[in-house]
């Protein structure tokens, strides 16, 4: 899957967006292009402002400067359940399921979702099953609560929720934190599945392998700037990074 | 598993059967002021009816209930006694209005983060209750609306209390049963979805201003319904009976009885409404004994009465089951 | 007239301020709206009327020993209202608080009869200014509650047990990590908040008559001067109970006093409308 000149149109594209909160610099003129079928790696250090650039995606915050398009079409001002309705879907760092509902109420909801943007599958159930066995959940009980599931399970299920969205988007915020090789590996399939949709996947994540692994790209933050954006061999030597990651400031230069 | 469906099928079919039964038997069996107390705990339940939707499905509290209650009192007695119009379109009149009101005032007041709706609706409840108090014209002033004319349609007029306590049950069925539609509909799961997690439906696609609108106009509509009933049934309005009081009344219920399901309304209000009547005999220490007993039951069963025994089922009845059927 | 109307709607919003700060310093602590504080001050109030009437104790020593009574009423409220539902959801809590405020109003019904009372005023007669007559005791009372509310504020600031409490406010769990009691620490934020509440009964008491459902109306007002103030701030329930004094005067004595507390209420509303977290409330943004 080659990338730098693919020559689609990007599915979503960020020109310039600023976020600051009170003074600290949390995403500063954030350039990125993301096309349908592309593993989008985004990393860096803690506190580099990668999960604030997901909330700017699906607008939780409201970015002070520069636009955002999603196929075209300008979001920068679109509130968050617009945003969803227009295909972004994403998971969160810690799972935000439907606590007092059963799993089946949960997947639905995304589902709900597709049927609000009019995509009519109409194989709602083959999906889910398709999806649950790929996350490795096809013998969980469906009217099950959601505490019963451990928290890889919990993980999984967002994103199976998410895909069930159908999106042309899918954000990922570190889905691999906190679980063990077999469910790494389940991501990796639910990931996969994402693909063969020619879904966009932003993926932030910690876990290198995993993301040098798989990413086609990816951009390292640190302090909110964008320092460097490239297949991950290109970032691999990369001096920024591999400073950013081993300590020592960008500004000092020894 | 076949047949296990079908089992539950059958006790679910005698269980309801067994109530229908019962709910025929009771106005035969009871003297008309048991009655008269059954007839105002179902208003009751359906106003508490209205907090589940709103606290126990969409997680949002409101103080305002009593206040919508007698808005739709007032609207069915005005359109009774000043229009003219027949029972049935006033009580259409009645929940139509006040979910158009409650929804516009749910536009404005769900602007407001968290619990800042609940302090609004307070202020909004005491502005009712001022109204009702002050606006001769529609709601007599101090001195209430009396003479509403009973239900009737057709033929058929409830002027007795047992025709009424079938008006009122047939009413209360009804709502229960489409209430249950609510339940499983995207609609009732986009609810579920701003109660557990506003962030994570708003990513979904819920608008939630629109979505926390809908659920207070149909909660409501809830009200407006009862407050129709409850013209019909009294035939005196007064403001004293749409206070502040009466709405923490309806969120003591629903506690008591739990919010995870509509079960929850009945039993908290059964427990309450009836709680009530035992402790009148001991008429000075009845506000007392009837305050403590809310605390105890409130650290006793912190999840309400529904709450613990979902605990109890979950923790002793339900493994046996699954061992039963792996076994 | 208006030097009248200023004068005795700051005294009343003093009172309002006492309840309402009496209101944060248990939200701040543990997070929970104390839907009882009213009641709070209508049993200070008897207390006071006990100690002063049927013991014929002078005014000041009754307010001071109806005081520390009222911080054991706030101690024991917290033991059976609070501290069993602290891991309860906060509508678990709200409701018993509930319960609570009507066993104590019920109590003091039982206790006092429902007979409105009344008690001495801490300062006798009239001072006249031109052409308005100023009452003594409302100018105790704002001496008294802007003398309270500075004790507070040096409690918190300056002590000890001040820097307990707001540890305690701040993280429970840290706070028992470095060895502070929980239990003791909370007990004695309720304590402090229904001492000043109650203080507040026995200075109303004199100039309204005493009665057991005297807590609602003021608690109702005092709600509203937190959300007006800003939910959560000291300084806000300070300033949101002097706007409901003065709301609540002028509006009764121009408009009408059947709508003093409805008038109250559109401010908080329109207020809540213009500036959604209250005048001195921080702007919330929710954590993604």
């Amino acid at each position: 899957m080659t990338s730098t000149l693919n020559p689609k149109k990007p599915v979503l594209k960020m020109d310039n967006v600023c976020k600051n909160f009170g003074g600290v610099i949390a995403a500063d003129k954030i350039a990125l292009e993301l096309y349908g079928g592309e593993i989008f790696g985004l990393i860096g250090p803690n506190g580099a402002g990668k999960t604030t650039l997901l909330n700017l995606i699906t607008g939780i915050y409201q970015s002070d400067d520069g636009e955002m398009f999603l196929l075209d079409k300008n979001i920068t001002k679109v509130p968050t359940h617009r945003r969803a309705r227009l295909g972004i879907a994403r998971t969160f760092q810690h799972p935000r399921l439907l606590n007092r509902c059963d799993i089946k109420t949960n997947i639905l909801m995304g589902s709900d979702l597709a049927n609000k943007r009019k995509i009519k599958g109409g194989k709602l159930e083959e999906d889910m099953n398709m999806l649950l066995k790929c996350a490795g959940l096809q013998n969980v009980n469906l009217s099950d609560s959601i505490e019963k599931l451990s928290y890889g399970q919990q993980k999984m299920l967002e994103i199976v929720r998410a895909l069930l969205c159908e999106p042309a988007v899918l954000l990922l915020d570190e889905p691999a934190a906190g679980l063990n090789t077999k469910e790494m590996d389940y991501i990796v399939a639910l990931i996969k599945v994402a693909v063969q949709k020619d879904i966009a996947v932003l993926l932030i994540e910690h876990a290198m392998d995993l993301v040098m692994g798989i990413c086609d790209r990816l951009t390292v933050l640190n302090f909110g700037h964008q320092i460097a954006t490239g297949t991950p061999t290109e970032i691999q030597s990369n001096e920024e990074v591999i400073k950013a990651y081993l300590g020592g400031s960008c500004n000092v230069k020894s | 598993m076949k047949e296990r469906f079908k089992s539950i099928r059958l006790t679910n079919v005698v269980i309801v059967a067994a109530i229908f039964l019962l709910c025929m038997l009771i106005p035969s069996q009871t003297s008309s002021y048991m009655l008269r107390v059954l007839n105002i705990a179902m208003i009751t339940y359906l106003c508490v009816l209205s907090v589940y939707v709103l606290l126990g499905m969409c997680g949002q509290n409101s103080f305002a209930q009593a206040g919508l209650w007698g808005i739709g009192a007032y609207i069915t007695a005005n359109v009774v006694m000043k229009l003219g119009y027949s029972s049935i379109t006033a009580f259409i009149i009645s929940v139509i209005g006040t979910a158009l009101f409650t929804f516009v005032i749910g536009f404005a007041f769900f602007r407001l983060r968290m619990y800042y709706f609940t302090f609004a609706t307070v202020g909004l409840m005491t502005i009712l209750n001022g109204l009702f108090m002050n606006w001769k014209e529609a709601t007599g002033g101090a001195l209430g609306i009396s003479n509403i004319p009973e239900f009737r349609v057709g033929g058929f007029v409830a002027n007795t209390e047992t025709s009424k306590y079938f008006v009122i049950l047939a009413t209360v069925v009804l709502i229960s049963l489409s209430l249950k539609f609510l339940f499983h509909s995207p609609l009732g799961r986009s609810f579920m979805a701003i109660r557990d997690n506003e962030i994570a439906a708003n990513c979904l696609g819920i608008n939630s201003l629109l979505t926390k609108s809908i659920a207070f106009a149909i909660s409501g509509a809830l009200c407006g319904a009862a407050g129709a009933l409850y013209a019909f049934l009294s035939g005196y309005l007064s403001y004293q009976s749409f206070t502040y009081q009466q709405s923490t009344m309806y969120l003591i219920m629903i506690m008591l009885g739990g919010t995870i399901s509509p079960v929850g309304a009945v039993i908290g209000t059964l427990i309450i409404s009836l709680l009530q009547e035992w402790v009148r005999p001991l008429q000075n220490y009845m506000q007392l004994i009837y305050g403590a007993g809310i605390m105890i039951l409130m650290i006793v069963q912190p999840e309400g009465i529904l709450g613990g025994g979902k605990v109890i089922y979950d923790k002793y009845i339900k493994p046996k089951k699954t061992s039963t059927k792996n076994g | 007239m208006n030097l009248q109307l200023l004068i005795s709607g700051t005294s009343m919003g003093f009172v309002y301020g006492l309840i309402a700060m009496g209101m944060v310093l248990i939200f701040r602590s543990v997070g929970i709206m104390n839907f009882a504080q009213g009641e709070f001050l209508m049993f200070g109030g008897y207390i006071c009327y006990m100690f002063n009437r049927i013991f014929n104790i002078p005014i000041g020593i009754s307010l001071i020993l109806s005081s520390l009574i009222m911080g054991v009423v706030g101690a024991i409220f917290m033991r059976t209202a609070y501290w069993p539902l602290r891991k309860a959801q906060s509508k678990a809590i709200i409701v018993s608080a509930m319960g609570a405020s009507i066993v104590l109003k019920e109590g003091a019904r039982i206790i006092w009869g429902s007979i409105p009372v009344s008690m001495d005023k801490v300062a006798d007669g009239t001072a006249k200014v031109s052409t308005a007559s100023i009452q003594w005791q409302y100018v105790a009372i704002i001496v008294i509650a802007a003398f309270l509310m500075a004790l507070v504020y040096i409690l918190l600031e300056k002590t000890f047990i001040g820097h307990i409490m707001q540890a305690t406010a701040q993280d429970q769990y840290m706070a028992s990590l470095i060895g502070i009691p929980v239990i003791v620490s909370i007990g004695l934020t309720f304590a402090l908040s229904a001492m000043i509440t109650g203080v507040g009964g026995g200075l109303l008491a004199p100039i309204f008559f005493l009665n057991n459902t005297m807590g609602m109306t003021s608690g109702a007002k005092a709600f509203a001067a937190i959300v007006i103030g800003g939910f959560g701030s000291v300084p806000g329930a300070i300033i949101g109970g002097l706007i409901v004094g003065l709301v609540e005067a002028f509006g009764g004595a121009y408009i009408s006093t059947t709508y003093q507390l409805v008038l109250i209420y559109i401010v908080l509303v329109l207020v809540l409308m213009v500036r959604p977290q209250g005048i001195f409330g921080d702007r919330i943004q929710e954590k993604a």
